[in-house]
């Protein structure tokens, strides 16, 4: 693989990866941070990459091996904090975005993973299994207990309740 | 596709214009702490590592042999982004009793965390004593190993350090790109980096992680050498 196709999938990817970093580091300086980070890992690790997957997936894995290291850092350095003040920004001003970030504060990091990278690029629970090493059963029972605790706290209804409702 | 999904793709939607991305090169810092590990001395003995210095040359004593070779492997290795912790035993007599707790103390921050000086003056009972607490670990016999360069000053910016504090940014610079917690995609089991375990990993099998009850919350179980949880 050489440099210029590897830069035309970081390229083609971009907003993406960003999109996802943003949503999980809540500021803007730490998340193109994490995308230059993980794609410098990339690359420098180009020779492990195998083309059975897809160039993508691979620097998803890097991109969120990053973040979840970032927010590692960030949880020790909470605990011995002299004030406990939010590093989070709000990144926009509308309600709806402040809460879900809010509510998405509660849930466990490894759902909170998944929830971005299914949500950002529609990635299959196969792709989701693949990029967290983990397998696909836990990548549903991931999802759906990061969407109930999502539901709770913003007190929406369960979709399939609201189904049997209607009914 | 219930109201839950609508939101969320709402909330995740890709921002329109993202910040233009490049491949950048190695870092200068890395140079430089590969630099250090030629220049670093080590002076051990039969019950561990006395000293760590810049003079270049080892000074070992009767059964300290072993130590030596250990403490050059580790810290190549730490200053390398290979390894996150020290196993090598440590030789702190002639210590005082204060610069004894202001060590051990220093030696429990994790890696890639920071402290200031009267955060650990404070841990130690003694919150006055900041000032202390600096020439405590400016005379740190083992830099690197008793990790002194995790210790800034209070208003953010670095402070001295025993080794210059060219090589304090380049250490913490170190410490905030090389991940803590890697597990193994294929034996699901996460070690701290440095474990023999972890080094024997393929690159394109690993997964960091933000903890330890992260990694069990999805399947994998902490390595028996290493204790990533302890």
């Amino acid at each position: 693989m050489d440099e210029r196709a590897f830069t035309r999938v970081a390229e083609a990817y971009g907003a993406r990866f960003y999109a996802v970093a943003f949503r999980l580091l809540g500021n803007r300086a730490d998340a193109e941070d994490a995308v230059q980070r993980s794609l410098t890992n990339c690359f420098a690790a180009r020779a492990a990459y195998s083309p059975r997957w897809p160039l993508s997936t691979w620097i998803y894995r890097a991109l969120t091996n990053v973040c979840l290291d970032e927010l590692r850092r960030r949880h020790v350095r909470a605990e011995h904090a002299d004030d406990a003040g939010s590093s989070r920004s709000m990144p926009r001003f509308d309600v709806e975005a402040v809460d879900l970030e809010r509510a998405l504060g509660r849930v466990p990091r490894e759902a909170r993973v998944l929830l971005a990278l299914r949500y950002v690029d529609g990635l299959s629970y196969g792709e989701l299994a693949r990029i967290r090493g983990i397998s696909v059963n836990t990548v549903k029972s991931q999802l759906a207990r990061g969407k109930t605790i999502l539901r709770q706290t913003l007190d929406l209804p369960d979709g399939r309740q609201a189904r049997r409702r209607t009914r | 596709m219930d109201r839950i999904d609508d939101v969320l793709t709402r909330y995740f939607a890709p921002d329109a214009k993202p910040p233009r991305l490049a491949i950048r090169s190695a870092e200068a810092s890395a140079d430089a702490l590969m630099k250090l590990a030629d220049r670093i001395g080590i002076e051990a003995g039969a019950r561990g590592i006395r000293r760590l210095t810049l003079a270049g040359d080892d000074d070992v004593t009767t059964g300290g042999r072993a130590h030596a070779r250990r403490a050059r492997r580790e810290v190549t290795e730490f200053l390398a982004g290979r390894r996150t912790f020290f196993s090598v035993p440590v030789d702190l007599e002639g210590v005082g009793d204060f610069q004894a707790r202001v060590l051990a103390s220093a030696n429990a921050i994790a890696f890639g965390d920071v402290r200031s000086y009267a955060q650990l003056a404070t841990s130690i009972g003694a919150p006055k004593a900041a000032r202390a607490v600096g020439n405590a670990l400016a005379a740190n016999p083992v830099p690197l190993i008793v990790p002194c360069h995790r210790i800034v000053r209070g208003d953010g910016t670095w402070g001295n350090y025993a080794l210059g504090p060219r090589l304090k940014t380049a250490l913490l610079e170190l410490e905030r790109r090389v991940p803590l917690l890697i597990g193994c995609v294929t034996t699901r089991i996460v070690c701290r980096r440095g474990c023999a375990h972890e080094q024997r990993v393929r690159e394109d099998r690993r997964v960091v992680f933000a903890s330890v009850g992260d990694a069990r919350s999805v399947g994998y179980r902490p390595c028996l050498a290493c204790r990533p949880a302890a």
